[in-house]
């Protein structure tokens, strides 16, 4: 790994100041959080900071997960062990807790953060190996070789020709179909935008994933109470049992009175570019009684505009079935709204 | 100041409780940090959070020491696991590891047990999820996860624990390069991004230039003979086409130049400096289109010097034979089976990475390597640099995993390279991405299979037709190719037989010796192609094996029916075939018939089977509480332990189609054309010094050779002190591979012992003026029934015994699956796994049983997800563990374990072989079950779920699932006659 200078924030004023004082070359700072992925990249030579803020110590102020008013607070330097185990997330956001521990391994759980996950890179193995000349997310304007490449574990949806790589994280499709807001703090001050909003479409320039400003920090996750939080799961498809990124997955939460759908959100992992939000598949089930036929509506609804590569066909009838079967199973849980 | 830069700081760390000032690099890991501070261990097996073997606890918590800077450990408790152990008390859990023996080569135990360590009691019932960040190669977790539940079987008599296992559960075993070395200089390699490339000009100025570089070497400093980096007894056996960097690039990942360096940031930095000039030269990668006239010549290399078969048509080499008449025997056959099996690229992905450090001493060259084979290597080293023999020392250290990917030098004529030009000691440590990208894989094999039997089910006639892919070098092929032909076919008495076989060049990283050396691939072809025959003439697998298989009195022929050197030393594949028959009968989660008898038509449509399975299936991640989901998708990922939960208004258990299939396997218990080892053993005090050539990398031969010797000597097995692979110690060991450490190394042993026991029953004799036949030796000494000589008096008294690998005997192994295909999801679950193998007597059957477990895993890996892919232009695309699919603790099923009970005329002890034979039949028998499930003959491996689901559908015919009715039960029973 090439060698980085090493600096340790202890508040976020010191943090900003410290990512201020880089800001003639944006590239060359990053922040470290749990470090999984900037490390690893980092020794792939994929990314190349020389100088890194360890932002650990802002655990204590934003690393907590509460319940405040009814909306759930995650704060962003919590773990993502932290928050999988949390009685609260398991009991008012199952899908929240699900999505956590479905992920990864026991000992990157203990690692990561919840704002370090939602920014987790691709795991395409060409913005991975920078031995491959083209990638438009890695140089920019380079092309894409995954586009008639090995393109299995590609995006479906979202996906444009300048990259189709899939956004690989379980975690931020519960956010995305729980309507969280994010909150940021940066140079020019604090703000919070819906989750919804954090992650950019690849068309054009891919290699910007998200809406961050420079400098700015992510420091919490405000999930608002909702019936729906309550039924929720994740289903998560994937190649083998344990320790796999998502084939396809689904988030979804349903408010259901009567056996009559109120209100339903679906969210799909592993087969889009960036978090994504099934709207007009929810729309479908709004008011109406949930069978299989109509479960499998709202599949076909979420796949209307999916583009197959060469290898991912699949993908597309895979992920109809993870909705029909993750919506089924939804709905048959057994949820306590007190 | 609200933050401080801390790089370059010395900083205070507590590493084990103690107190350590320290001054990590810019850009440090913890791992590396812990090492350089004697923590050797923390070990690297990917350095990229996917293996787990550098697993420390920080503040309490297991985490990756690879992915965490070293600064971030600063202030905070940091616990390795030389640190969980304290005052000479083993940590509980390193006591169960120890206990339940749950290890064999140690590479990964350190890393699991901190992770185990830090479960709490509910967790540590239920482990599978919690160390899916673990992983381990050799042992199939059966022990592992009986370890860390605490619910460890009694060890029984022979079930003596490994030599030198507490240093394995408690961190000090020291591997390859757990050493420390004064003035170690670092290799890094400059890899090629062309698969086929002429190297015009090479420019290494701006890399001389960088600080702290001490050499850049290109193929300008290179010897220019060619060798092959296969390591066999005779180096005549394979094709020397190789050289320690070439000027001919022949596939993508191939050595380009080397960097020495003062340290690895400097070597990586100057590696990256090196410009190079390529002449871009077509390339080919299919082996069919390699041999065809007009592709491009990958060797370019005269057949005499260099023994390829034939240059011109990229021929590494080739075999032809047979028996009989084919034509005449398929004539006169009842029923054909004709089919092409393929069998894909995989990786020995071994968690400790090849990877040497050289230094010279006393004007002679040392290699220290993680080999199987040390002897041959100092050998070839010897011979490559124009060095008598005696002037290079190769020792091993424990060797962290092998599977036949170390039967090969790789790394040392590099480090040797480096060390002679520089006269430093230098390292060279591949890393994960380079294990995958520059070393070797099994072959690739595309197999025709044509059998045919009459009625009663007699074989008329087998024809094979081989095309085995060896990737840019010809490592291994002679010998792979040689081996695929022979056993797999050798198995069935037959009249007619034809074999033609081709080892064939193409510009894709080289493929090499692979546990079960070219069985694996021709016996997934020949058993999957009897278990079809058997289904075409309506007889049960079972019985047709036992209607075929040979037995003594048979001649044993594949490539021709001369004289050779294998016998029935003894005979239990009779015995296997019952067991493993008997077990899948009784199994209740199908009714009664044994497969196969029935037609699978009627089960599959029909019935429903019966219990929800559970227990042997593998367990998976129950996704949502209360009610989990039913299973879905390719792999499934959910809900793992119950395929029969319905989701709500789905399918259900109907949905899962059962199905049993079985394969058996064959193998010589030694490779042909000789294996020689050397034992010396001597009496040192109480104790006896055995010292034998040959290397552990967790095969158990270690403890195997303890128990010969203490059995022969008459004394308990911890009087008997062991010391190995080193050539400085002991006489010429041709090495650790065809699964000789017991068979031919443990006679050499067993030879020694008894000679030594003669020597001291002598001496005693003489000085006790009694006769010999009077005199017994046991622990206390030599006793004629009224005095004792003790031990103590004999001292200095040794005894050499040899072994040369000849006559040689046949192990046998018959595995047996039930599994689950989800019938509109193609989720297969293995609901059973059985294994039945004749290894001759079993020295020690708790490590015999981890061989066949392990065997058993990483096969499984293979026949479900593992492959090392390409792309188009011959690059590799999964280099690392995430992408490359090694099983984990919670996708592998528990495989029961069954020994036939035989005595081996030839092996020491009655002992025979049994490491690398047990991967061999588990392909076959998973595609058989799958097969009697669904009715769909997968012929291509990796079996993944989307592959057999698009089976299901292209054979359905069915027009789409995508149509808006789901249908339900009834009518997709019409639609889709499942086993049809």
């Amino acid at each position: 790994m090439r060698p980085f200078q090493y600096l340790k924030a202890t508040n976020v004023a010191g943090a900003l100041r410290a990512g201020r004082d880089a800001s003639d070359d944006p590239s060359a700072t990053a922040y470290l959080a749990g470090g999984t992925t900037l490390l690893d990249l980092m020794k792939l030579d994929v990314i190349g900071p020389t100088r890194l803020i360890d932002l650990r110590a802002l655990a204590s102020e934003h690393g907590t997960i509460r319940v405040d008013g009814d909306a759930l607070r995650l704060g962003a330097f919590a773990s993502m062990a932290a928050a999988a185990d949390h009685p609260d997330v398991r009991e008012r956001a199952p899908v929240i807790a699900q999505s956590l521990s479905l992920a990864a391994s026991a000992q990157l759980r203990n690692m990561a953060t919840l704002g370090g996950n939602v920014l987790q890179r691709t795991r395409c193995a060409y913005f991975r190996d920078p031995s491959w000349a083209a990638c438009n997310k890695r140089r920019p304007g380079s092309g894409c070789a995954a586009v008639g490449g090995a393109n299995r574990q590609h995006a479906v949806l979202g996906a444009g020709a300048d990259c189709i790589a899939a956004y690989p994280g379980d975690f931020a499709q519960a956010l995305i179909a729980l309507d969280a807001t994010v909150r940021l703090v940066g140079p020019e001050g604090a703000r919070s935008i819906a989750f919804s909003d954090l992650h950019r479409d690849p068309k054009g320039a891919p290699h910007l994933e998200t809406t961050l400003k420079p400098g700015e920090i992510v420091t919490e996750f405000v999930v608002p109470a909702a019936r729906w939080a309550r039924r929720s799961l994740y289903l998560k498809i994937r190649d083998r049992q344990s320790y796999e990124f998502a084939v396809t997955s689904a988030a979804v939460a349903l408010d259901i009175e009567d056996g009559v759908v109120g209100e339903a959100r679906i969210a799909l992992g592993g087969v889009a570019t960036r978090p994504w939000r099934a709207t007009t598949a929810e729309e479908t089930l709004r008011g109406a009684v949930l069978t299989e036929a109509r479960a499998a509506e709202a599949g076909r609804a979420a796949f209307a505009g999916a583009v197959a590569q060469s290898h991912n066909a699949f993908k597309i009838e895979l992920g109809r079935r993870t909705i029909v079967r993750a919506l089924l199973a939804a709905a048959a849980m057994e949820v306590d709204h007190g | 100041m609200s933050f401080q830069p801390t790089s370059f700081q010395p900083a205070t760390f507590r590493i084990d409780g103690e107190t350590i000032d320290a001054t990590p690099r810019p850009g440090q890991c913890l791992r590396t940090f812990l090492r350089e501070q004697g923590r050797f261990g923390v070990k690297k097996g990917c350095d990229s959070g996917d293996c787990g073997a550098c697993t420390v606890h920080l503040d309490g918590r297991p985490v990756h020491a690879c992915l965490l800077p070293a600064h971030r450990a600063e202030g905070r408790e940091v616990t390795t696991i030389e640190g969980l152990s304290c005052c000479g008390r083993l940590h509980p859990v390193q006591q169960r590891f120890l206990d339940a023996q749950a290890f064999q080569c140690g590479f990964c135990t350190p890393g699991m047990v901190m992770t185990a360590a830090a479960l709490d009691p509910a967790q540590r019932a239920r482990p599978d999820r919690l160390l899916k960040g673990n992983l381990c190669r050799c042992t199939g977790y059966r022990a592992i996860r009986e370890a860390v539940q605490g619910e460890i079987p009694a060890a029984g008599s022979r079930d003596v624990q490994a030599p030198g296992g507490r240093g394995v559960v408690d961190g000090t075993a020291r591997f390859t390069m757990d050493v420390a070395v004064e003035r170690l200089s670092h290799i890094k390699v400059l890899q090629s991004p062309h698969a086929s490339a002429r190297i015009r000009r090479i420019d290494v100025a701006a890399a001389m230039a960088v600080p702290g570089v001490l050499a850049v070497l290109t193929h300008r400093d290179a010897p220019a003979a060619c060798f092959s980096t296969a390591r066999h007894e005779n180096p005549l056996d394979d094709v020397d086409d190789t050289r320690v960097l070439d000027p001919v690039i022949r596939f993508a990942g191939q050595r380009v130049a080397a960097v020495v360096a003062e340290t690895e940031a400097a070597a990586e930095r100057a590696r990256d400096l090196i410009a190079v000039d390529y002449e871009i030269l077509p390339a080919v990668f299919d082996p069919e289109a390699a041999m065809a006239p007009g592709a491009p010549v990958i060797h370019d290399k005269p057949a005499a010097v260099s023994r390829i078969a034939d240059p011109a048509r990229n021929v590494a080499a080739e075999v032809h034979g047979g028996v009989g008449d084919v034509a005449a025997g398929f004539a006169e056959a009842d029923a054909i089976h004709e089919g092409v099996y393929e069998s894909q690229r995989v990786s020995h992905a071994q968690l400790e990475t090849h990877g040497a450090v050289g230094w010279i001493r006393n004007g002679r060259l040392v290699i220290r390597t993680s080999s199987q084979t040390p002897f041959l290597t100092r050998d070839a080293l010897a011979r490559l640099y124009d060095l008598p023999p005696e002037r290079v020392r190769v020792v091993c250290g424990r060797v962290g995993g092998g599977f036949g990917g170390k039967q090969e030098m790789l790394v040392e004529d590099l480090v040797a390279l480096a060390v002679l030009r520089t006269g430093r000691p230098a390292k060279l440590e591949l890393t994960r991405a380079e294990q995958f990208t520059m070393t070797t894989t099994r072959h690739p094999m595309k197999v025709r299979v044509k059998v045919g039997a009459k009625a009663d089910g007699a074989l008329t006639a087998i024809e094979m037709r081989i095309v085995a892919d060896t990737g840019a070098y010809g490592n291994h092929a002679p010998g792979v190719l040689f081996h695929a032909a022979g056993e797999a076919v050798a198995l069935y008495r037959c009249p007619n037989k034809k074999i033609d076989g081709w080892a064939v060049y193409t510009n894709q990283v080289p493929s090499g010796a692979f546990r079960g050396y070219g069985l694996s691939q021709t016996g997934f072809a020949v058993e999957s192609a009897m278990d079809e025959l058997a289904r075409r003439l309506g007889m049960d697998p079972f019985a047709f094996r036992r209607r075929n298989v040979v037995v003594p009195g048979d001649p044993m022929v594949s490539l021709d029916a001369g004289p050779h050197d294998v016998e029935f030393g003894s005979y239990g594949l009779d015995q296997c075939l019952d067991r493993v028959e008997r077990a899948l009968a009784e199994d209740h989660r199908i009714g009664g018939a044994p497969a196969g008898r029935r037609p699978p038509v009627a089960r599959a449509a029909g019935e429903r089977p019966g219990p929800a399975p559970s227990g042997a299936a593998p367990v998976g991640e129950a996704s949502a509480g209360a009610t989990p989901p039913a299973v879905g998708g390719p792999g499934e990922g959910v809900s793992g332990e119950r395929p029969a939960v319905g989701g709500a208004g789905e399918g259900a258990a109907g949905d899962w189609l059962v199905g049993r299939g079985m394969a058996v396997g064959m193998i010589d218990t030694i490779p042909p054309r000789g294996h020689v080892a050397h034992s010396r053993i001597a009496l040192d005090g109480e104790h006896y010094l055995l010292t034998v050539g040959t290397a552990e990398f967790g095969a158990g031969t270690s403890t195997v050779h303890v128990q010969i010797a203490a059995q022969a000597l008459g004394v308990s097995p911890d009087r008997i002190r062991l010391q190995q692979s080193d050539t400085d110690l002991g006489a010429h060991d041709t090495g650790a591979f065809g699964s000789t450490g017991t068979v031919v190394a443990g006679q050499a042993t067993l030879r020694a012992a008894q000679a030594l026991a003669d020597a001291l029953r002598r001496a005693a004799a003489e000085r006790l003026g009694a006769a010999v036949e009077e005199c017994v030796l046991g622990a206390g000494g030599v006793t004629d029934g009224r005095r004792t000589v003790r031990l103590s008096t004999l001292a200095g008294v040794s005894a050499e015994g040899r072994a040369d690998g000849t006559p040689r005997s046949v192990a046998f192994n018959v595995q047996g699956f039930v599994v689950a295909v989800h019938r509109r999801y193609g989720t297969l679950k293995i609901l059973r796994s059985v294994h039945a193998a004749d290894a001759g007597f079993v020295v020690n059957p708790r490590q015999c049983r981890g061989q066949i477990e392990g065997g058993v895993a990483q096969a499984i890996g293979a026949a479900l997800w593992e492959e090392v892919r390409l792309d188009g232009e011959g690059r590799v695309e999964t280099p690392a563990f995430r992408g490359y699919r090694l099983p984990a603790m919670g996708d592998l099923p528990v495989t029961e374990v069954h020994f036939a009970r035989t005595h081996d005329r030839l092996g020491p002890l009655g002992a025979k072989s049994m490491s690398e034979s047990p991967f061999n039949p588990v392909a076959a028998a998973l595609a058989s079950a799958i097969r009697d499930a669904t009715g769909l003959r997968m012929t291509a491996t990796p079996f993944l779920a989307d592959r057999i689901h698009a089976a299901m559908r292209a054979r359905a015919a069915e027009p789409d699932f995508t149509q808006p009715d789901f249908r339900t039960e009834e009518t997709d029973r019409e639609r889709h006659p499942a086993g049809s």
